[in-house]
């Protein structure tokens, strides 16, 4: 390294050697200036609503719990036309709040934070709507008072952790005449839709429904935490019926605060078995615990498996759905049996996004393919193997064609009920789970727990499911 | 060795060097920064090889995974800008080092292993973290910043407040 390892003056060379380096930090700032101006123009474009009408009615909404699912819900709502973020609550001012509020701004939303929802209430006098989003255990309170300050309300599902809680909810959209939709949002979604009205309904390919199953398997996790920088302070947290942080980032495992996965997952799905088969459960029986959890921090049942009786208007039918918490090999989805064909269903675009079964003693579904309710059969694997000469053993069905059910959702999951709600304020449309709705898929559901507590087969009373 | 010269083109390579990986230290660090998702929990999670384990446990202990967060987002940034410098370039060398070895030592390509994470290359024992690491040693044996960068001058100022006789002399 010659002279530059030898004390010496610094003279001018020394200066200009020692700065040489200087202007690759300024091309460095220039080049991410670059770069994050095209990322944000990036991501508005992806977030940015369809082209609004010249006339559409501006809703203003306020966002009721920043937490995971109303980020979900947040960002849903940012691809819908004619909305405008007036305020945004939440009790974790340290984190949540914070979060939501600046990622509203930079889509030119300008929302008032609150930790105080009432404090919300009285001062945002412009608002349209509310979106509830809060832990189950508030969603009452939440929606009652939203819908006594004549707000309209999306609220997240489960509807209430109580029935007196859900049949409050109702009564208060009933004295109200404001609209509340509970978010099954699977109700709203197109291929849902779809398999209801027109293969369901129009061209019967299932034929009578006699057995359902559904599942929702997922993996083990650590509990979620938080830095002691976000904590909570403890009055703040004791204010809002939390004994610690611990229950409240872990609220849905806890008695008198969430229902435990069957309610959190098994409610969306067990909401799509009553809409499908057209009738409420009459008797549930369910096995339940906590196989892998500590019931300490756990109170709800991690695994869950429950069957109920249906007297559906085209005969009895059984529903089985189990929900466990060990891996989530095989995900999520509902599976509908008749004595024509099957329908195998889920939310999700990538696994079990809407494979149809025809039996091969059913009428065909030509008409229906070319109608394009379902694509065309593809044969199976097994069905090419027994035509090819092989001997198929008696005691087999001849494996049935498999179609496709031809719809599919380019949007986030939640937009499309999102958007009926937000119709629905405007006049364009009927909500697709109002709250009498959900009432039904709540007690359907919340019975679950009693019957594993209770080790016996419960039956349902059809009075329990009016308000 | 201590007599050996590196000539004045391998210098200026070496100082090519040492920015261009300043130069990814820096935007690794603040492309951390600036997202507001960002955690070092989901690298963690898939650890596999002998220090699994330990990298399964920071990733489920929030204080310590808030703090790891912190001190990758902020320490790839710090040594970043001090190796574009050349300030301190012995001490960034010495940190980068730290740090890239964490992360080979975290999701080692080791014999066998199977990642499901996206890859852009295929690698053997040796993967781009192992080849920066060894890139930071150059980096550090041979004092680029002496050459051309703020040490430069940073030694100089220190050398004429400790030894005004000798650059009196000079």
């Amino acid at each position: 390294m010659g002279s530059e390892d030898q004390p010496k003056k610094i003279d001018r060379r020394d200066v200009l050697k020692g700065l040489s380096t200087l202007p690759a930090l300024g091309l460095f700032g220039y080049a991410w200036q670059k770069q994050r101006a095209y990322q944000q123009a990036r991501a508005i474009e992806a977030a940015a609503p369809a082209q609004a009408p010249a006339d559409l009615q501006v809703i203003n909404i306020a966002l009721l719990g920043a937490g995971a699912q109303g980020q979900v819900l947040t960002d849903a709502m940012l691809r819908i036309p004619g909305l405008r973020f007036r305020a945004v609550c939440d009790i974790w001012t340290e984190y949540n709040l914070k979060r939501v509020v600046n990622s509203l701004k930079r889509f030119k939303h300008e929302p008032n934070a609150y930790d105080d929802y009432r404090e919300m209430l009285d001062k945002e006098k412009e608002l349209d709507a509310v979106i509830v989003a809060t832990p189950d255990f508030w969603h009452s309170p939440h929606a009652v008072d939203c819908l006594k300050a004549g707000k309209h309300v999306y609220c997240e599902k489960e509807m209430s952790n109580t029935l007196e809680g859900a049949r409050r909810m109702v009564a208060a959209q009933r004295e109200s005449g404001k609209l509340l939709q509970i978010g099954h949002q699977r109700r709203s979604n197109p291929r849902y839709l779809h398999c209801y009205h027109k293969l369901l309904h129009d061209a019967h390919l299932l034929g009578r429904i006699v057995t359902v199953y559904g599942q929702w398997n997922r993996g083990v996790t650590p509990d979620l935490g938080a830095p002691d920088r976000y904590v909570i302070p403890q009055a703040r947290l004791t204010q809002y019926g939390f004994t610690d942080m611990h229950q409240f980032r872990n609220w849905r495992w806890y008695k008198g605060k969430g229902g435990g996965p069957i309610v959190d997952l098994g409610s969306h799905q067990i909401d799509i078995y009553s809409w499908y088969l057209g009738a409420n459960p009459s008797q549930v029986m369910a096995s339940g615990g906590n196989l892998y959890y500590d019931p300490k921090t756990h109170e709800w049942y991690d695994t869950v498996m429950a069957v109920y009786d249906y007297d559906t208007p085209a005969g009895p039918a059984k529903a089985y759905y189990s929900t466990q918490t060990t891996n989530g090999s095989q995900g999520y989805f509902e599976n509908f049996m008749g004595d024509q064909g099957t329908l195998l269903i889920s939310e999700s675009e990538v696994n079990y996004a809407g494979q149809l079964y025809r039996d091969p003693n059913a009428p065909a579904w030509d008409e229906w393919v070319q109608k394009g309710y379902v694509t065309a059969p593809k044969e199976q694997e097994t069905k090419a193997k027994n035509d090819s000469g092989a001997i198929a053993d008696v005691r087999e069905s001849v494996a049935p064609d498999q179609h496709t059910v031809p719809v599919t959702l380019r949007d986030p999951y939640h937009q499309p009920h999102l958007q009926n709600f937000f119709d629905a304020i405007r006049g364009k449309a009927r909500l697709n789970c109002p709250a009498e709705e959900a009432f039904q898929t709540a007690v359907a559901v919340l019975k679950v727990n009693d019957a594993i507590e209770a080790k016996m087969p419960l039956a349902f009373k059809p009075e329990d499911f009016k308000v | 060795m201590e007599d050996m010269k590196l000539s004045r083109s391998a210098m200026i390579a070496i100082t090519v060097l040492r920015v261009v990986v300043g130069w990814h230290f820096l935007y690794e660090g603040v492309a951390k920064l600036t997202s507001a998702s960002w955690s070092a929990a989901g690298y963690m999670k898939v650890s596999r090889g002998p220090f699994a384990a330990f990298f399964h446990w920071i990733a489920s202990q929030p204080q310590l995974l808030d703090k790891a967060n912190l001190i990758t987002s902020y320490g790839l940034t710090i040594i970043g800008v001090l190796l574009i410098l050349g300030l301190f370039t012995r001490v960034a060398a010495v940190g980068g080092i730290a740090l890239v070895l964490l992360f080979y030592l975290c999701n080692p390509p080791f014999v066998g292993y199977f990642y499901s994470i996206p890859s852009e290359g295929s690698y053997l024992i040796v993967n781009k973290n192992l080849v920066e690491v060894c890139a930071l040693a150059v980096i550090l044996l041979t004092r680029s910043g002496l050459f051309a960068g703020l040490d430069r001058i940073v030694r100089g100022l220190v050398f004429r407040r400790v030894h005004p006789a000798r650059i009196a002399a000079a």
